[in-house]
């Protein structure tokens, strides 16, 4: 427990460290984008909030299958909460891209963007995954359940890339293309951005479970009171 | 197949699908559209809602009635009941995709396409609702408000991956593809089915047993 909570203190201080610097970074160190000015400051918290949006849906598949395999609640416990935390990063990430296409784009959302339907589908998926949770009847239908259909929505996503046959690739490639790629100082930037939200990811998660913990145990403590 | 010894449901899911495609004639009818280019949505909208009540009653049956736990002690797998459940719930909604094809051509004045073409399309695509559904109507018929519960797992499964594919090969026939030019996007429908088939089949033990 001690060892625990010392981690949660380092991950936490690391947290704190490396978002200051990602925004002193972010928003003085970089110079301005030649072409979207200071519009694509946004895009270093943009990229950070959806790949830790993805990563977080991840582990909500991997704790699901390990967890069908183990029946051990804990498992469920790390996929409730990873899911809770990608909602919200996926919806600061949806939101920092329609703020940045806005003036870029001279609309909020491009339908046949790709990454964007895709994002928008796991968004979806995983409001119907918690949706699926309020409604559980005991704990462990709650866990068996949820985990099913964890796996069958991550299942369904590469397929959606294929489903959407008239998708065109607005989005930017900016790490993959040769002309668009960034400045030194821009990729450093977005490095330690995605590291800091990295780490804030993970001070949630470990937060989340714990009240997670305590609020299984302040039930079983209400039912031996009141049973 | 209780559905066809009660006269009564089976009436009711006709009379449903005639209701939906009624009240889209109705929303288009105030609007200037092509109706050719509208045909496919329209249509693939109207079998997915009209067969979502029919895969409601699935598992949710079954619990009311007590009869699941006699088909759970059943010396048979899990993964029997599945495909049986499967196979029962493709005739239903098959029959009752027909018959809305048949109330859409009454109602919406459309080039007649390809008509080999619409029903494979039309076959291969429920495979992947249902195959798809079936496991996810397990899974709501577990939950509290399992009425509403089922759309909301289920749409945004379905819609952006099968539904969406095939939506997109039936524009292609009513625009006046064949079989041939729209070969590649069948084998991607049967693709789904297969993926889905199998992780209904591999995933429902977790569902069931308890």
């Amino acid at each position: 427990m001690v060892l625990k909570n010392n981690l949660k203190v380092v991950i936490l201080g690391l947290t704190v460290i490396l978002t200051i610097i990602s925004i002193y970074l972010a928003l003085i160190y970089t110079p301005s984008h030649e072409t979207m000015g200071d519009i694509q400051r946004i895009f270093y918290f943009h990229v950070s909030s959806a790949w830790v949006s993805y990563l977080a849906f991840g582990v909500t598949f991997v704790a699901g299958l390990i967890y069908l395999k183990s029946r051990d609640l804990k498992w469920d416990t790390i996929a409730f909460s990873s899911a809770e935390i990608g909602i919200i990063f996926c919806t600061l990430g949806i939101i920092t891209g329609s703020l940045w296409a806005k003036p870029v784009w001279d609309v909020f959302w491009r339908w046949e963007d790709i990454k964007l339907f895709i994002t928008l589908v796991l968004w979806l998926v995983f409001i119907a995954y918690l949706a699926l949770r309020a409604n559980a009847k005991s704990r462990t239908s709650k866990a068996n359940l949820s985990a099913v259909f964890g796996i069958i929505g991550f299942i369904c996503i590469p397929l959606s890339f294929g489903a959407n046959r008239i998708w065109q690739q607005y989005h930017p490639t900016i790490l993959a293309s040769q002309e668009g790629s960034l400045q030194a100082s821009m990729a450093f930037a977005l490095i330690v951005a995605v590291f800091a939200f990295t780490f804030l990811y993970i001070y949630l998660l470990l937060v989340k479970v714990d009240v997670e913990r305590m609020k299984e145990t302040i039930d079983e403590i209400k039912q031996q009171a009141g049973g | 197949m209780v559905e066809f010894r009660n006269k009564q449901m089976i009436n009711i899911y006709l009379i449903l699908s005639l209701m939906i495609i009624a009240s889209f004639r109705f929303a288009f009818s105030i609007i200037d559209f092509s109706l050719n280019r509208l045909a496919s949505p329209i249509l693939w909208i109207s079998f997915f809602f009209a067969g979502m009540f029919s895969l409601s009653l699935t598992y949710k049956r079954e619990i009311e009635q007590g009869t699941g736990e006699g088909l759970l002690l059943a010396p048979i797998s899990l993964s029997s009941i599945y495909l049986g459940k499967l196979l029962a719930n493709l005739l239903v909604i098959s029959c009752l995709e027909l018959f809305t094809l048949l109330i859409f051509f009454v109602f919406f004045p459309v080039d007649i396409p390809d008509l080999l073409t619409l029903l494979t399309l039309v076959f291969f695509g429920t495979i992947g609702i249902v195959a798809l559904g079936n496991i996810i109507s397990a899974i709501s018929s577990n939950l509290a408000q399992s009425e509403v519960m089922l759309p909301v797992l289920l749409v945004p499964l379905l819609l952006f991956t099968v539904v969406m594919s095939v939506v997109s090969a039936t524009s292609k026939v009513f625009a006046g593809a064949h079989l041939l030019d729209v070969i590649n996007e069948i084998r991607f429908i049967l693709a789904f089915d297969v993926v889905f088939i199998a992780a209904g089949y591999l995933l429902i033990n977790y569902i069931l047993e308890d």
